[in-house]
């Protein structure tokens, strides 16, 4: 008895088509336990391909490459320099476009909106090193090219794509 | 218009997913497969509506959805040969009593599923009591009884 001859009765069958779409249904289970791997990888974002790191100057930035829309992440700014009692980060217009700030640790002494971004400073306490917290939901879709600079040094670039 | 092209990405994805996981996923639903439902639809859901929980955002899904759903049943309507590729295609699994193995194999079909729906929709005790045990296209495993020619005369003169 071949199994794969079609069969007229009771139903038409067509065996070509059902093999070929069995072909298409494994190769189907192939892309979604891909999915999953890359998933884990970090490339959708949270994980080890995505955490990336900046540096210019004094200045070191930890933050996400990959992220999606709506979800809060985190950009740690890490000071090292410990000469001035003032600290001023700058944050180039890509950034306050595409990114909804929820929250700053430590909160900034003064912020202001410059024509080429928002500058934000913070009084640093003795001569520690400072570390900046930024969480923010990223609002568009797309990669944004974001920089940070701090005072007049030269500025860190940061690359992020946001998944929809 | 984010919303409309949402919902169709959703849509194709969706159907996507459900075709390549085959039909046993959705003719012969556990429990389990039917909580497993909820969630897929959960995490699509929030994935769609966002933050946007206004009437028109709704209104927008809705219409996209049906729209898409009408206009698939009428392309298979019109065009006959997308009938197998949108819904797949039914295939007999027993053939007088004799089960096809490698095709139940690569449909994920047991022994037992099959003597389940016989038992379910006939009362059928073993395999010789079937005629054809046919996957259909919705997933259903179905089943022709085999005629016995001493069951045909009880019924005759059951009916007389």
């Amino acid at each position: 008895m071949d199994e794969f001859a079609n069969r007229q009765f009771p139903i038409r069958e067509d065996m070509r088509f059902q093999r070929r779409a069995w072909i298409v249904e494994r190769g189907g289970w192939a892309v979604l336990v891909l999915i999953a791997l890359v998933g884990l990888s970090g490339a959708f974002g949270n994980g080890p391909l995505s955490w990336q790191r900046a540096s210019a100057g004094s200045l070191s930035v930890e933050y996400e490459r990959f992220q999606r829309i709506t979800r809060l992440s985190r950009f740690t700014f890490d000071v090292s320099t410990r000469a001035a009692p003032e600290v001023r980060l700058h944050l180039s217009n890509a950034f306050q476009e595409n990114f909804e700030i929820s929250n700053i640790q430590p909160q900034p002494a003064r912020s202001a909106v410059g024509p080429d971004g928002i500058d934000l400073s913070f009084t640093r306490q003795g001569a520690s090193a400072g570390r900046i917290v930024i969480w923010a939901h990223s609002r568009r879709y797309g990669t944004s090219d974001i920089t940070a600079r701090l005072g007049n040094e030269a500025p860190a670039s940061l690359s992020v794509f946001v998944y929809p | 218009m984010d919303s409309v092209i949402k919902a169709v990405v959703v849509y194709f994805v969706l159907w996507a997913i459900l075709r390549v996981s085959g039909r046993r996923t959705l003719g012969e639903m556990t429990a389990f497969d039917f909580v497993l439902f909820l969630i897929i639809g959960g995490s699509t859901q929030r994935a769609i509506t966002g933050q946007d929980y206004s009437l028109i955002n709704a209104l927008l899904l809705v219409a996209t959805f049906v729209t898409l759903d009408i206009g698939l049943s009428i392309l298979e309507l019109k065009w006959p040969a997308s009938r197998p590729i949108l819904n797949s295609m039914p295939m007999i699994l027993v053939e007088n009593g004799y089960l096809m193995t490698e095709r139940m194999r690569r449909a994920r079909i047991t022994e037992d599923n099959i003597l389940e729906a016989a038992r379910r929709l006939h009362g059928l005790e073993c395999l010789e009591q079937i005629k054809f045990a046919i996957l259909e296209a919705t997933g259903e495993i179905t089943i022709v009884p085999a005629v016995q020619a001493g069951r045909v005369e009880a019924t005759v003169a059951e009916r007389a």
